[in-house]
């Protein structure tokens, strides 16, 4: 959920997602949902002569599964709110 | 408190290194080292200021005799989100 | 969410875990992200010559074989001549 939450902060903002394919994706983060599953808008694939299978693609929908990295803009990132809100969410967590 | 007792369980280990730099191990002969900002239940992690080690295995042609080659390739990363399925062990900073 | 409503009646690529790349009009889709495709096209890409396309018709593709899928911009996608593209096929997805 708190993952969720981190990517939710950051939509529309440019990231690059590297899958387990070893593709990389640079473009505008649209929208995130439970899974992680992630729509990318004006994407460019890292090393596009190498793969030019997707030159036509304009936005695309990449299951979060098959994510390896998510690349993030670090101005974007409050990271005291962060480690504030893992520690929050493992305290409720143990509570239970 | 001491710390062994503020270990319970072995998120706890994770919990304490907030903040802190961590050594990442990953599948596809990974590592990484970053300082730990996030995690949850699935070890997804949120890393900064990463480096990335990967080993390149070359088993060259013949895999018989020939000694495989290994390369290192490095690269780094300003913010890292990492998916907790890929991550086989963090290590809290060394004291 | 990051729904695929958007995609339906769009032409659309899809990536999947076995590095197959398939084209076809997104006919629809369901909660487990299974697809259907209606006059669908397998490109198979190759260093040794230009990209093949095999017609596969109406196909359904199951949501945990699929990596990605991207909608296609119709007019730079007619205006690229497969036969003259060589690139690997994409890799497959290891864990």
């Amino acid at each position: 959920m708190l993952i969720f939450s981190v990517f939710k902060t950051l939509t529309d903002q440019q990231v690059t997602v590297e899958l387990k394919n070893d593709l990389s994706i640079t473009g505008v983060l649209k929208s995130v949902d439970q899974f992680l599953n992630i729509r990318l808008d004006n994407i460019k694939v890292l090393d596009e002569a190498r793969h030019p299978h997707m030159m036509a693609v304009k936005n695309c929908f990449i299951r979060g599964s098959v994510v390896r990295y998510v690349q993030l803009p670090p101005e974007s990132v409050d990271t005291q709110l962060l480690e504030d809100a893992t520690r929050r969410e493992s305290a409720a967590q143990t509570k239970r | 408190m001491d710390t062994s007792s503020a270990i319970q369980e072995p998120f706890d280990l994770i919990r304490l290194s907030l903040s802190e730099r961590v050594f990442v191990k990953l599948r596809g002969d990974r590592e990484l080292s970053g300082i730990l900002h996030a995690y949850d239940g699935h070890m997804n992690l949120i890393l900064s200021d990463v480096e990335e080690t990967i080993l390149i295995v070359d088993q060259a042609d013949g895999a018989g005799e020939g000694q495989p080659t290994v390369n290192m390739a490095k690269r780094k990363m300003d913010m890292l989100f990492v998916r907790g399925d890929g991550v086989i062990l963090v290590s809290p900073p060394s004291r | 969410m990051a729904s695929l409503q958007g995609y339906v009646d769009h032409r659309v690529l899809l990536i999947l875990q076995d590095g197959r790349a398939i084209v076809g009009v997104m006919a629809g889709f369901d909660q487990k992200s299974n697809v259907v495709l209606s006059d669908s096209k397998e490109r198979v890409y190759s260093m040794e010559e230009g990209v093949e396309e095999i017609p596969l018709g109406l196909y359904l593709v199951k949501g945990d074989q699929i990596v990605l899928i991207g909608e296609l911009d119709e007019a730079v996608d007619q205006a690229v001549d497969l036969s003259t593209i060589r690139a690997e096929p994409i890799p497959p997805i290891h864990y």
